[in-house]
């Protein structure tokens, strides 16, 4: 019963109102009686859904091959299947609601969408509009409303362009300005063209090639979003970690803790031995007869330290004391540079504090002898 | 605020002054070793260096007289000899072997009850 267009020839001339034409059912055709080009007497069916109707103007006109062209879309129907049939009650019970409550707003509205718009539509397009919208099996009013919207749209940018309101190229290539290059950029520029670079298979490389970033179906390698899996850890993140560092008693307590929970005991006598060597109990493999003294000083600064000895009077028994200490410091292999340098500041330090009082002890002793 | 700055004095206090030892050496002896010990680490490279300057023939004797009397000054557990190699789980002083730091009986009973690493009873 909703399948299939029985009414014939009719064609609504709607105002883009979602109005409900005449039904079957008895209650909303009494409620649509009163709305103004929209019954139709002659429904052959009981219920024909949204069936259009011709103006009343139109009515009496003959059939031309235009209105019999419309007749065949008109009886193009989709076929409606139950699912769609319940579908179309349930719109249709939302509509009605919808609908009576702009029932009489709508009334005046029709003639006053007429008188706003410039230039009405074509009514032979509108006429092919709302033909081809009754095609369709369900929300009919919506798509001759959208098919009508659509014809404005396109109507209103013909005219436009018929007044020259659209975009004119050559005011806008007449307002671009021509861009200045330095002689440094063009240098720069000219240098580029003339490549020195050679490719691996000593090649030249020549500017502007596009074997670097390949480009495949219209995308390129360096466009798009990056993802960042594999650049190195940005100097912000380093910061973080700085700043989060330092860590409290309880924070170390707290991986003590976890550490202790977590550690399993050794299943075999290798990790036993990884343990040992974790500790600090076995040795590491190969031997390494520097293993925990190694500094990181060159044999240079073991043994040539007289540049150390520039604070020390330059002859004297001090000066000989000094180069003998040198000598022996020297030829140790188990202190560090930096206990040889220390070694030889204490000296320097211990005859500073004695000057004073040798000096005190010659004149004593001058004295003595003087006298 | 004055409560809390007097319990950082005493606490400070405590820990300059020569504490209470509250260890279990095997006995008093040992402990004294131990301080001994401690305290030659401490003075070691000082004392090397005074000795430099006092065994020596280049550097004028009032030098080497001054340095004298510093050396003497030291405290007198900071030199090495005071040390002795004790038993470290008898506290032994003699009879002590030096590799395993054991004194003859205890080595001997460690020995025979196989645990002691590669040791084992003379034959031949």
């Amino acid at each position: 019963m909703w399948g299939g267009f029985r009414g014939c020839g009719r064609v609504l001339l709607l105002a883009g109102a979602a109005r409900h034409c005449g039904r079957p059912h008895s209650r909303t055709q009494r409620l649509f009686s009163t709305s103004s080009a929209l019954s139709t007497t002659k429904d052959e069916s009981t219920a024909s859904t949204d069936s259009a109707a011709t103006a009343a103007t139109k009515e009496g006109a003959e059939e031309t091959p235009k209105q019999k062209l419309l007749k065949i879309i008109g009886n193009m129907k989709v076929e409606v299947t139950t699912k769609r049939k319940f579908q179309q009650l349930k719109e249709q019970e939302i509509k009605k609601q919808a609908a009576n409550k702009q029932e009489g707003l709508d009334g005046g509205s029709s003639t006053e969408g007429d008188v706003q718009r410039s230039k009405p539509l074509n009514p032979e397009l509108v006429q092919a509009a709302s033909a081809v919208a009754s095609s369709f099996p369900h929300s009919r009013e919506q798509a001759e409303s959208e098919l009508l919207a659509q014809l404005r749209r396109h109507e209103e940018t013909t005219d436009k362009q018929r007044r020259g309101e659209t975009i004119n190229i050559r005011n806008v290539i007449s307002e671009m300005a021509v861009k200045r290059q330095s002689p440094a950029q063009r240098g720069v520029s000219i240098s580029r063209r003339i490549s020195l670079e050679m490719d691996e298979d000593g090649q030249r490389i020549k500017p502007g090639r596009p074997s670097s970033c390949s480009f495949d179906s219209g995308r390129s390698l360096k466009a798009g979003k990056r993802l960042n899996i594999f650049t190195k850890a940005s100097p912000e993140m380093e910061n973080a970690l700085k700043t989060v560092s330092s860590p409290t008693i309880w924070d170390l307590e707290f991986a003590k803790e976890i550490a202790a929970v977590t550690e399993q005991p050794p299943r075999n006598g290798f990790e036993e031995m990884i343990q040992w060597t974790k500790e600090g109990i076995l040795w590491e493999f190969p031997i390494d007869n520097e293993a925990g003294m190694d500094d990181g000083a060159e044999f240079h600064e073991h043994i040539f330290l007289e540049k150390h000895l520039q604070d020390f009077p330059k002859q004297g028994p001090i000066r000989h004391f000094m180069e003998l200490v040198i000598c022996g410091l020297s030829k140790n292999p188990y202190l560090s540079v930096k206990q040889k340098i220390e070694h030889i500041d204490w000296f320097r330090n211990y005859f500073e504090e004695k000057k004073e009082y040798l000096q005190e002890k010659n004149k004593q002793a001058s004295q003595t002898f003087g006298t | 605020m004055a409560a809390s700055a007097l319990c950082w004095a005493l606490r400070a206090a405590r820990q300059v002054l020569p504490s209470q030892t509250r260890s279990y050496y095997v006995d008093w002896r040992m402990l004294r070793d131990v301080k001994r010990r401690k305290l030659a680490y401490e003075y070691a490279d000082e004392r090397l260096r005074i000795n430099a300057i006092r065994k020596n023939t280049i550097l004028p004797k009032e030098l080497q007289e001054v340095a004298d009397r510093e050396i003497a000054a030291l405290p007198r557990d900071s030199c090495h000899v005071r040390i002795r190699n004790r038993c470290v789980l008898t506290s032994r002083p003699r009879g002590v072997k030096r590799r395993w730091r054991l004194s003859r009986i205890v080595f001997r009973h460690f020995a025979d009850h196989a645990q002691m690493s590669g040791i084992q009873r003379a034959m031949w």
